[in-house]
């Protein structure tokens, strides 16, 4: 009889996945996926959109924040600077679509290098506040560029056409996004499992005996940065491609507490808690209004009218019940339901 | 044989012209209902214009409906909240038209928002009449679908400083803007005042948005020896900077910009307040129009609302009357293309809260007249000047 999850060999231990139950599903998953813009009206749709633009962010913050273990607050910085620059590439200057995303990726990662440099000697709280103040700074550059970014007007995006495909559907985005998401979750998940995810890792749980261990700390920590802006702007062009209009107000600090409460909420550290995570804090405030409107009409409503005010309020209470019931996040719920259900009837 | 064929044929026709026409319907409306959307900002900083211009729109469906409805049709109006979040007001907009199926839409937040949200209402080919924040990229180039009810923020700037300038000969001059959209466009206007009046502008500052503190600000307009100052600011910003020049012992005569001119900052700026400008193209509530407009709403509205009364209610009532006539002179079966007809048609509307609005071919922006006002702070409100 099984009694437990072993890893017998090494190649186990670095399988993407390690089981065929979790091939099926993920491939149900997927095809779900591809189903769904067929399937959702134009108003569900969106939350879809939201989900992979915000997953594909949050994979980037978590290979910051969640593998290496180095806080970021201003991580809204590097999105506001990949939307902009895929805006200015395309919009601007009529560069193709690719280039914009080449440039949205590129553009955040030379920032990166600009913040991340303190991160080589500063920890803790004294580096969140030092990528805070990058945030600022970035939306202050971009304000007073006006020859090139438009300053506070904006500029306008619109869909991408790519190698004769047009993005412009709601649907045909949302496959964009998809596959940009797939992307960067398959890019984590094997960042993770190498060499420098394992690097980025030991620098989180002790840098001294990372240090000791071999690892050169800052190349890996700006290694880390470096990733994690790429990630994070070409999520910025995507949100800028759906909003359709790229401007500093489209792109609030708020986003950034929003993308660190994703990574506590789902678990710190793993992919599938950001992509969790991501799928809650979204669709939360959507979720308990559905459930109230099948009781009140006028409940109702006072989500409907009151919405921002409750959702802010949703997510506190959220980060709170997690903190204090579920520290390790959903995948830690996840984890515990799993080991109880190979296990029973036994609790261990 | 043939005949039955023909009889059947034609009576297939009939039933699938019939059925067609049923199934081309627009959405939002029923035998007794018409829905009308908004989205808007109710919560946060930005509600108290968002929530006046719900309240605008309220007023003028409550008006509509007691006096019957759209050709016996009642009103139903939805809201949805969008925080002044650019990614909620696109949510906000896909729900109104896809999920609610709303007939027509009002509002549509601020100017980031409504630009942003341009392209969904394009698509969507919805009657919309934006009323909150009128910027220029919303009506040019003109969508066939999309109106919009207000002046633009550059016109009413020129005409703010022409009026000073005019009243105020010879005098030093400083301005103050905000870092982001708003405040470059108050800029630009002003700019191409003091060239053409070749002003003397001894103080020109900016400060980043959401600011609170004035002090070192006011102290170098103090400094600079300026007479006259166009202050930049929306809400909070104005107060602050009225208290600072009050602290300072200073009385430059003032400009402040429409978005400001809402009475609750007039109360908070107290004294410091008296006697400034300001320029709208909504009457004064102090002005017989706006006395009027409170009396027809008193009893149209709950006593909150009522009390949450401000210009932008009377530019979002404006609105929601001109998109009603439309809607109504389509008569009994209003469609959106009628509508969309209707409102291009649009010719010398009188709804009591600015001059008559008017549309036309390729025209979607009806360029209202402004009219300048002044501060009284022992009535708490704007009086318009002669």
């Amino acid at each position: 009889m099984r009694t437990g999850d072993y890893k017998q060999t090494y190649g186990e231990l670095v399988a993407l996945i390690d089981s065929p139950p979790v091939w099926l599903w993920s491939a149900v998953l997927m095809l779900a996926l591809i189903a769904a813009p067929h399937v959702l009206n134009a108003y569900a749709l969106t939350f879809l959109m939201i989900i992979l633009i915000t997953v594909t962010g949050a994979l980037g913050l978590n290979i910051l924040t969640g593998y290496t273990g180095l806080i970021s607050l201003g991580h809204v910085g590097f999105l506001v600077t990949g939307a902009y620059a895929y805006a200015i590439l395309v919009s601007k200057y009529h560069m193709p679509p690719l280039v914009g995303f080449l440039g949205a990726g590129l553009v955040p990662a030379l920032a990166s290098l600009v913040v991340g440099a303190p991160s080589l000697r500063l920890k803790g709280l004294y580096l969140a506040i030092t990528t805070l103040a990058f945030s600022f700074i970035i939306n202050t550059v971009i304000l007073e560029m006006r020859w090139l970014t438009n300053g506070a007007r904006g500029i306008s995006v619109q869909r991408p056409e790519i190698l004769g495909i047009s993005f412009d559907s709601d649907a045909a985005f949302t496959y964009l996004c998809l596959g940009i998401a797939t992307l960067t979750l398959l890019a984590t998940l094997n960042i993770r499992r190498s060499r420098v995810g394992r690097a980025f890792v030991a620098i989180r749980d002790n840098d001294t005996a990372a240090r000791v261990m071999g690892i050169n700390l800052h190349a890996y920590k700006l290694l880390a940065f470096v990733t994690s802006a790429l990630i994070t702007g070409l999520a910025g062009a995507l949100y800028g491609i759906y909003l359709s209009f790229v401007s500093v107000e489209g792109f609030p600090f708020l986003l950034s507490i929003e993308a660190l409460a994703i990574l506590i909420v789902g678990g710190l550290g793993s992919a599938l808690g950001a992509v969790l995570g991501t799928v809650l804090i979204v669709l939360l405030p959507e979720a308990t209004r559905l459930v109230f409107s099948l009781f009140s009409a006028q409940l109702d409503a006072v989500f409907t009218t009151g919405a921002q005010e409750l959702k802010s309020m949703l997510y506190g209470l959220v980060i709170i019940l997690f903190l204090r019931f579920q520290p390790r996040g959903l995948v830690g719920a996840w984890h515990d339901i799993r080991r109880a259900w190979v296990n029973w009837p036994l609790r261990y | 044989m043939r005949d039955h064929l023909r009889t059947a044929s034609l009576l297939l026709t009939a039933t699938l012209l019939a059925g067609g026409g049923a199934l081309a319907a627009d959405p939002g409306i029923t035998d007794t209902e018409i829905l009308i959307g908004d989205v808007e900002p109710l919560t946060g900083p930005p509600a108290l214009l968002g929530v006046a211009a719900s309240i605008g729109h309220k007023i003028a469906i409550a008006e509509a409906n007691n006096a019957g409805g759209i050709n016996g049709r009642k009103i139903k109006y939805v809201l949805e909240d969008d925080g002044y979040v650019t990614a909620r007001t696109i949510q906000g907009a896909k729900k109104l038209i896809e999920v609610d199926k709303v007939f027509a839409m009002l509002g549509m937040s601020g100017s980031g928002q409504s630009i942003a949200v341009m392209p969904v209402l394009e698509k969507a080919g919805i009657p919309t009449v934006i009323d909150v924040a009128p910027v220029k990229l919303l009506w040019e180039p003109p969508r066939k679908n999309v109106f919009v009810v207000g002046q633009s923020y550059e016109e009413g700037i020129i005409h703010l400083v022409n009026y000073l300038a005019e009243k105020n000969p010879g005098k030093k001059w400083g301005l103050i803007t905000q870092d982001d959209d708003y405040g470059i466009t108050v800029r630009d206007g002003f700019d191409s005042v003091v060239k053409s009046k070749k002003l003397n502008v001894v103080y020109s500052g900016n400060y980043k948005k959401g600011q609170q503190d004035f002090s070192s600000d006011m102290l170098q307009l103090k400094d600079s020896g300026a007479e006259v100052f166009l202050a930049g600011g929306i809400i909070a910003e104005n107060i602050a900077m009225m208290k600072e020049l009050e602290k300072l012992n200073v009385k430059p005569v003032t400009g402040i910009f429409w978005p400001g001119r809402v009475e609750p900052v007039l109360k908070l700026m107290g004294p410091a307040g008296d006697g400034i400008f300001a320029v709208d193209y909504v009457e004064p509530f102090a002005g017989e129009a706006g006395k009027a407009f409170l009396e027809k709403a008193k009893p149209l509205v709950s006593e909150a609302e009522f009390k949450g009364i401000n210009r932008y209610t009377m530019s979002g009532y404006a609105a929601a009357k001109v998109l009603i006539a439309a809607i109504e002179r389509c008569g009994k079966q209003p469609t959106w293309a009628c509508t969309i007809g209707e409102l291009e048609k649009t010719k010398n509307v009188e709804t009591g809260v600015m001059a008559p609005i008017s549309f036309g071919p390729g025209i979607r922006f009806s360029n209202q007249k402004l009219q300048i006002m002044q501060a009284d702070t022992a009535t708490v409100s704007f009086k318009p000047v002669k």
